[in-house]
């Protein structure tokens, strides 16, 4: 029996950013304490039932794959806005994080419907912003790589990720990065994300144990001084 | 014709110029060429009587060109090619511009031009080579190539205006370039060391290979890895042929049957190829070894995931104990985006008991990525530092392995060889 199952979202189709290493640090780190992770690969097209699930990750994918996964997404709509509505942890990463707000407008005038649970928009642009970012949250500083030409808008009230403190974040403006519904996060960040910003990580575990196993449990500290020196290096690169 | 003259001239003066002033940088000549005749490369490249052949692809490139013209010297055929220069306009301008007459003649039979994969869709129509190699697509770079499925359609507009397009059929982003071609041949390599070695699609999709159309040349290998493998190529019409490779790897394999397959295009039997593949060393870092302080240092350059699950093919095959320093770098000709380590198939290092290192400007990163897989490293963030501790775990007369992105890479060759990288290098 698993302590926590995680399900993969996407993993042939939306895996271009070495977003695989998301999961890698989620079932590592629970291995280091002694706990235990299943990991589900759920592709477009398998059944999967969400209930099921303590954790769901998607990443990001080339324009054709997002187009692909995006009628798939478009089905397991209802399931997953009641799995975020139930607490699920979801961490969503550049062209799932798109997906996963109202629409997304390519730039060649295309829509392509997403499944609204962040209250946001992306509009597809000329730029690309590309670079090493750092994002203030308030499980600390995040530390990634984007590359998105996606300029993705909040809904007043939506709530941010965090603020950027370097580089682009969900537009040109260089203030808000990335979403949070309930546990659902959002970020343009890969990089991999989790390996580097192990707080962030634990932060998503605690929820995702707490929720399954009651509110008394807690992660034991680990050795992070290599994922701190990582972060550093990286929030130093242009 | 007299624009194309003042472009040779001006071209090497600024080369000559810029060799003075100590820098290495090879694209300076052609650069300066096309800016005064923009029709330079086709020009200088259109009147050879053998025509030209191009050889692009996300790895493989460069040891493919040279297999490639060695097998075309063996057969007395005089042979321009850009071995030293870059694979982008600018560099291969600037080979042709060297081996040119004053008036833009260029005293050879064919050229064999390895193409950046990216700038392939401009220079094929210029070049309209006879044959156009694809050795493979694999992501790469992200923040400079964009998504694969761009550089997959530029690569397969290029094929049209290629002769005969010789293309790796396990490899389903190239094998599906066919429809664009004229005439196709097809190389790959037996299923047992086509599912050891997924291509892109294979190495992010489910493990099923994709179908593949019929092989005109297939590899067979002996001794997949070892330090001089023996290779076999097996053609469709039954003949067979078999060498001794320089090369380590089953990558090799695969660009010594490019590089036959496209021989026998140019009219070279398959055994004399074959054959002339045994003279082929590896080329700059692809499997270069170094001796050091009387150490041998085995360099094995990555650019990307790909690369990288090649080189540790490569390690795994190794007893167990070797010492192996990863360097990585994220410069603009590294790739800024270091994300694609992640992508690697890290994990397999882990049984290997090998002593690992890590060095570069993202040594930490490198570090990170092997505790996740399980193995400890030390990690040195400064060059020479990193050499240093790396020799020194090395026992005399054995062999270490230098894992360097590229920029990484011309750091290390400053070192273990002074001077080289500035007369080796491609700016």
């Amino acid at each position: 029996m698993s302590d926590l199952v995680i399900a993969h979202l996407y993993p042939y189709e939306m895996n271009i950013y070495g977003d695989t290493g998301n999961v890698i640090a989620l079932r590592r780190r629970l291995e280091w304490r002694g706990l235990e992770a299943r990991v589900d690969l759920v592709p477009a097209g398998a059944p999967y039932e969400f209930a099921g699930a303590d954790v769901v990750f998607g990443g990001g994918g080339q324009d054709r794959s997002q187009l692909q996964v995006a009628d798939d997404l478009q089905r397991r709509a209802a399931p997953i806005r009641e799995a975020v509505s139930a607490g699920t942890v979801f961490l969503v990463v550049c062209g799932t994080y798109q997906l996963f707000g109202r629409r997304f407008l390519t730039q060649d005038g295309r829509e392509i419907p997403g499944i609204g649970v962040f209250a946001m928009e992306t509009i597809g642009g000329r730029k690309r912003m590309i670079g090493n970012i750092v994002v203030t949250t308030p499980w600390g500083d995040l530390v990634g790589f984007e590359n998105h030409s996606g300029r993705t808008l909040l809904d007043p009230g939506q709530a941010a990720l965090g603020r950027v403190k370097r580089g682009y974040g969900n537009n040109e403006t260089r203030r808000g990065e990335g979403a949070v519904t309930a546990s659902c996060f959002g970020t343009y960040l890969h990089g991999s994300l989790l390996p580097k910003n192990p707080a962030f990580a634990d932060e998503l575990l605690r929820r995702a144990l707490r929720r399954r196993h009651g509110e008394t449990v807690d992660l034991a500290p680990l050795d992070d001084r290599l994922e701190h020196r990582a972060a550093e290096a990286a929030a130093r690169r242009p | 014709m007299f624009r194309l003259v003042v472009a040779i001239a001006l071209g090497r003066a600024a080369g000559r110029l810029s060799r003075r002033l100590g820098r290495g940088g090879s694209a300076l000549p052609g650069l300066i060429a096309e800016k005064i005749d923009p029709h330079t490369i086709e020009r200088l490249a259109g009147p050879l009587p053998g025509g030209v052949v191009v050889i692009t692809g996300t790895n493989g490139k460069t040891t493919t060109t040279k297999m490639l013209v060695r097998m075309l010297e063996g057969e007395g055929r005089r042979v321009v090619t850009n071995s030293t220069g870059s694979n982008l306009a600018r560099g291969i301008a600037t080979g042709l511009i060297e081996v040119a007459s004053r008036c833009g003649r260029i005293d050879a039979d064919l050229a064999v031009i390895e193409v950046d994969e990216a700038a392939v869709r401009t220079l094929a129509p210029r070049l309209r080579p006879q044959v156009m190699v694809v050795t493979n697509l694999a992501r790469d770079q992200l923040d400079r190539f964009g998504e694969l499925a761009t550089t997959a359609a530029h690569a397969a507009a290029a094929v049209h205006h290629a002769g005969v397009a010789v293309l790796n059929a396990d490899d389903p982003l190239v094998a599906d370039m066919a429809g664009g071609a004229g005439a196709v041949r097809f190389f790959g390599a037996t299923e047992d060391i086509r599912r050891a070695m997924p291509h892109d699609s294979g190495l992010y999709g489910p493990d099923e290979p994709a179908e593949r159309p019929a092989l005109d040349l297939c590899l067979e290998l002996a001794d997949p890895d070892g330090d001089g493998q023996v290779i076999e190529l097996v053609a469709s019409t039954g003949e067979r042929a078999s060498a001794r490779l320089q090369v380590p790897g089953a990558y090799n394999g695969y660009n010594a049957a490019a590089a036959v397959l496209a021989a026998r295009q140019l009219g070279v039997p398959l055994e004399r190829a074959t054959a002339a593949l045994e003279e082929v060393r590896p080329a700059f870092g692809r499997g270069q070894v170094v001796e050091y302080r009387g150490r041998r240092v085995k360099l094995l350059l990555v650019k990307n995931p790909a690369g990288l699950n090649q080189a540790i093919r490569l390690l795994c095959a190794l007893p167990p104990g070797a010492p192996v320093l990863i360097a990585i770098n994220d410069l603009d000709a590294d790739g800024r985006d270091v994300s694609w380590l992640w992508d690697a198939r890290v994990e397999n290092l882990a049984e290997t008991g090998h002593c690992f290192g890590t060095a570069g400007v993202r040594a930490y990163d490198m570090a990170l990525r092997l505790k996740y897989a399980g193995l400890e490293a030390w990690s040195e963030t400064d060059f020479s530092a990193a050499l240093a501790r790396f020799v020194e775990g090395i026992p005399e007369g054995e062999t270490g392995y230098l894992v360097p992105t590229y920029t990484a890479m011309l750091r290390f060759l400053d070192l273990l060889l002074p001077g080289t990288s500035k007369r080796e290098a491609w700016a």
